[in-house]
């Protein structure tokens, strides 16, 4: 006996999350890639996953769409447990992973039209799925040709709309506008907005504060495999709401000097190599000029200085009150 | 989160599958599979021509640079010995080929989509298997046609397919070892050097290329009952009109013994994750 539901699995009036994850935990060997980590994600809703590189955040990902096995806690999607109903929850999935997964030997509508059969989508159905998706993400110029041959730009968005195909009710994006131009990202990022506003549950990775800023409703921040902080993009921006004073010195030594003169400040963190000083200051022009006023009085010769928005790395900086592992340029 | 317009139908979710759904199934994903790979194949001709080539290789070397002294062991013309033998070490090339075609999805990573949808996992195998008989039909019948400009004469039409059919069978055997060595290596630099390991033993070490009288006696007893040899014994008879009851039943119950064993274990080590 099966059972066929006609409707969808999770009505939308319910407040049952799409996505549940509890106490999530994943180890390699001694690697510890994922330690407790719990969250929900509820139809409409878009969870923002942030994080530096080896956060965690593919493992997660992974984790909740059966591709790697779940050592430690729980994990359902659409009430579904991801480890002892994997046949079920794919169902309700569509994955965009941090690297490729399409045939390069196939083109794109070729890739679409397989993995919309695979998802048993009927055929007209799964054609004019097809033929949307290829409009709407411009890949109508390269659609008929092998995928082997498509710049970095072309296939991650092929690979970002073959999760899309059978339109799912749980959608995971790892990093998708990672080497995406700016007019693509600009698409991607109205796409994810529309597919919550129909009802779908999202988790998208990222390492752009101002993408989940954008797109997500609720941001986890993890590092090291565990949460840092979470809430709203406003509720962490309120904790952020600070610029940042990055100051050049002239000289090496100076950069001694200048840590003495600014030892009431909390917040200034020295780099002695790169001769630079950088000074949380908040919105405050006044305490930017006062402390300029101070180095230069104390005889200290500044090379430049700009104010920036805060970095990802600042975030990390204010949060955890201690530099987070580096972050470099994702080169994936 | 409250307001939500409705979402566009995706597929209705399927939670108990009953064993009639899932065998249907099964073989909608394999068929689609199959398609994929057919696909491929046409695209990369390469693949075929390869098989081809290695074949019309050992017919030339063997009947032009060995084919005196072994002919005279044989006691028949040497080449209606030797192609039957190459039809059978051909279809075992193309088991190789699943092996490495299995490896090359792992390492471009269309694999991890295939894990990530509700498919058959086994359908990823069984139609790639498929695809690999099918096109080993096509470099079968070439190497057939090269033999023939070379001078050989199959006994009879039927022969000829009754050959090809069995030397397929063997062939798709292999194919499902291939892809449980492909599935838990899943490195095709490293799956292309382990098929040396199992592709020279069973390809020399056996009656395709020379009758077990020339081979040294304690090598005899393998050399006799290994699938190749049974396989080579049972097309040779086959193609030249004079069917050997015993090396067809022989082929035919190692043909299912690879099946029984490599077909349960490909799909669990595929389905492995870590
Ligand atoms: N298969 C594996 N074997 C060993 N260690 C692994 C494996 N996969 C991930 N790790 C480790 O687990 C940690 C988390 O990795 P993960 O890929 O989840 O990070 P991430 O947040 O996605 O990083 P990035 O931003 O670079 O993509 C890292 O320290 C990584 O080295
Ligand atoms: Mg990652």
């Amino acid at each position: 006996m099966y059972i066929m539901s006609t409707k969808q699995p999770m009505s939308t009036a319910s407040h049952e999350p799409v996505i549940d994850a509890r106490e999530l935990h994943k180890s390699f060997g001694n690697v510890e890639a994922v330690k407790s980590l719990s969250f929900s994600v509820e139809a409409g809703e878009v969870l923002g996953l942030l994080g530096p590189n080896g956060a965690g955040k593919t493992t997660t990902i992974k984790m909740l769409t059966t591709l790697t096995q779940i050592d430690g806690g729980q994990a359902a999607i659409g009430g579904f447990d991801v480890s002892t109903q994997p046949d079920v929850v794919r169902q309700m999935i569509g994955v965009a992973g941090q690297s490729a997964a399409v045939d390069e030997k196939l083109t794109a509508r070729e890739n679409l039209n397989l993995f919309g059969r695979l998802y048993k989508i009927p055929r007209a159905e799964r054609q004019r799925r097809t033929e949307e998706l290829i409009e709407r993400f411009d890949l109508g110029d390269f659609a008929d040709r092998p995928s082997s041959t498509y710049s970095g730009g072309e296939r991650r968005r092929l690979d970002v709309v073959a999760a899309l195909v059978a339109n799912p009710p749980a959608l995971f994006l790892d990093e998708p506008t990672t080497g995406l131009d700016p007019r693509s990202r600009a698409e991607l990022w109205d796409t994810v907005r529309s597919l919550a506003t129909e009802g779908t549950a999202i988790v998208l990775s990222t390492q752009y504060l101002e993408e989940a800023d954008r797109l997500a409703d609720k941001i986890l921040l993890i590092d090291h495999g565990e949460v840092v902080a979470q809430g709203t993009p406003d509720a962490l921006k309120a904790n952020l709401d600070r610029n940042v004073l990055e100051i050049h010195l002239e000289l090496e030594s100076g950069v001694g000097d200048a840590q003495e003169l600014l030892a009431s400040e909390e917040n200034a963190v020295a780099d002695v190599e790169a001769r630079r000083i950088d000074i949380h200051v908040g919105n405050d022009a006044d305490r930017s000029l006062a402390l300029l006023r101070r180095l230069q009085d104390g005889g200290i010769s500044i090379l430049k200085f700009q104010l920036r928005e805060p970095t990802l790395d600042d975030v990390f900086l204010s949060l955890t009150g201690s530099p987070s592992t580096e972050i470099e340029e994702s080169t994936k | 989160m409250t307001t939500t317009t409705v979402r566009p139908a995706s597929p209705p979710v399927v939670t108990d599958p009953s064993i009639t759904l899932r065998v249907r199934r099964a073989s909608e994903d394999t068929n689609t599979v199959l398609w994929r790979d057919m696909i491929r194949t046409m695209r990369q001709p390469d693949m075929l021509a390869f098989a081809v080539v290695m074949g019309v290789f050992f017919l030339v070397l063997f009947n032009y640079v060995f084919g005196g002294a072994i002919g005279a062991v044989a006691g028949i013309d040497y080449l209606q010995y030797l192609l039957p033998g190459v039809l059978v070490i051909s279809a075992l090339q193309g088991a190789q080929q699943t092996s490495m075609g299995l490896a090359s999805d792992f390492s471009e990573g269309v694999n991890e989509r295939f894990r990530s949808l509700p498919m058959s996992q086994s359908a990823v195998i069984s139609g790639r298997t498929i695809a690999d008989a099918v096109r080993n039909i096509a470099g079968l019948v070439l190497v057939a046609l090269v033999g023939i400009l070379m001078g050989f004469r199959f006994a009879s039409f039927g022969g000829a397919v009754a050959a090809i059919a069995l030397a397929t069978g063997i062939g798709y055997g292999f194919s499902w070892m291939g892809a449980a060595i492909a599935a838990k290596v899943r490195q095709p630099d490293m799956v292309g050097m382990l098929s040396m390991f199992w592709l020279f033993p069973l390809m020399l070490a056996s009656t395709a290329f020379a009758p077990v009288q020339s081979m040294p006696g304690w090598l005899q007893p393998f050399v006799t009952y290994q699938p190749i040899s049974a396989a080579s014994d049972a097309v040779r008879g086959l193609a030249n009109g004079v069917p050997t009851g015993d090396a067809i039943a022989l082929t035919l119950i190692w043909i299912a013994v690879l099946l029984a064993i490599f077909v349960p274990v490909s799909v669990y080590l595929y389905k492995k994750v870590d």
